[in-house]
């Protein structure tokens, strides 16, 4: 096989990616939220070995690139791995691997199953085809280290704070830490401003009685946001969604809204900027949506 | 709320983790129910001492802002 018979196009939808050495690939793998075994990472190492230059580069999506494969060992490379249980990546006008912190699993911060939302995300929409590149994240709470606000989709775990009277021993702990300044107190009680709050769950995981609980636990979701040449964080479209099937109609209706009304390479953000903040959001809301 | 402090800490400018370890090995010298101030500065020491000394289960009992520094009141738990 020629070079010149490479569908380069047709490549790269399956992460197969020209470097600017004309000869050679980069091979971007597949993942979820960044989790691999480490029987997978051995088979990584090996292909890498094998068919390029034993370099693995880490992506900025958690994703592993195997770089240096020549165009003829293509194939076999994505073969093998393939056989190992590791499927390939996505680049191009599409949606791209799901970005995911570890969540309630390890962190103590954790509010929701990150992984399990992320698993869900990917199997319905990774490699569908989108306007221009398509990015989701899923970060277990406001701490916000997946950075959901920087990615198209942004889900990211919450709760509602609520004070209870009898268990509060007014040691002012919930006013001197809530990051935003929401508590405050007013006659010996506590109040919370929820215009203010970021539903990020300080005050109730420190208050040494738990007179803050959370009296409402749910999904935020974030839409727009991106880095790259022109950054714009996610714009808030939906907060404390308490019921994994409302999320996922929800993250259905911006997806399919986006492949509608969205320009060839306009990233959805641009787009939403384009069409108004506000239309968007009550298209989205209250709209049916396409 | 009429308890004495028994012993005081200041830990301004005292980074995490330290600053947790030294109110640990402070509260060690002191008997259950025993209260000690500590001073935490703003931010990160106020956003992990405090839960971290609730999960070993003492107990915060009064938080007083002094600008940028906070005084902690910890009432050592059984």
């Amino acid at each position: 096989m020629a070079q010149s018979d490479l569908d380069l196009a047709a490549l790269k939808k399956v992460g197969m990616i020209q470097q600017k050495q004309k000869d050679y690939f980069a091979l971007r793998l597949h993942a979820v939220g960044g989790d691999f075994t480490a029987e997978q990472l051995r088979k990584i190492a090996e292909v890498a070995e094998k068919y390029g230059k034993g370099q693995i580069h880490v992506s900025t999506r958690q994703g592993m690139e195997i770089h240096f494969v020549h165009y003829t060992h293509l194939e076999n490379a994505r073969l093998e791995l393939e056989q190992a249980g590791i499927a390939m990546g996505a680049c191009g006008p599409r949606v791209r691997i799901v970005v995911a912190c570890p969540g309630e699993s390890t962190c103590r911060w954790g509010i929701i199953d990150t992984k399990k939302i992320a698993k869900r995300l990917d199997q319905a929409y990774f490699r569908q085809d989108t306007p221009h590149k398509f990015k989701m994240g899923v970060t277990g709470c406001p701490h916000n280290c997946a950075k959901a606000t920087e990615n198209d989709l942004g889900v990211m775990g919450g709760i509602l704070p609520a004070w209870k009277r009898e268990s509060c021993i007014g040691c002012d702990l919930c006013v001197s830490s809530c990051p935003v300044g929401a508590i405050s107190r007013v006659d010996g009680e506590y109040r919370l401003d929820e215009s203010k709050c970021i539903y990020c769950s300080i005050c109730t995981s420190n208050c040494p009685t738990d007179a803050w609980y959370p009296r409402k636990k749910g999904y935020i979701v974030w839409i727009g946001g991106t880095m790259g040449k022109i950054p714009r964080l996610g714009t808030q479209l939906k907060k404390l969604i308490e019921n994994e099937d409302e999320l996922f109609k929800t993250i259905d209706k911006v997806i399919r809204y986006y492949q509608t009304h969205g320009r060839k390479r306009e990233r959805f953000g641009h787009m939403i900027e384009r069409i108004g903040e506000e239309k968007v959001k009550e298209d989205l809301l209250n709209g049916a949506g396409d | 709320m009429g308890q004495e402090i028994k012993k005081s800490l200041d830990l301004h400018g005292v980074v995490c983790p330290l600053n947790f370890v030294k109110t640990k090995l402070a509260l060690e010298t002191l008997n259950a129910g025993d209260w000690l101030e500590v001073i935490l500065d703003e931010g990160d020491a106020m956003l992990n001492v405090p839960r971290s000394l609730k999960e070993e289960g003492h107990r915060i009992v009064k938080v007083t802002s002094l600008g940028n520094t906070y005084s902690v009141v910890v009432e050592k738990g059984p």
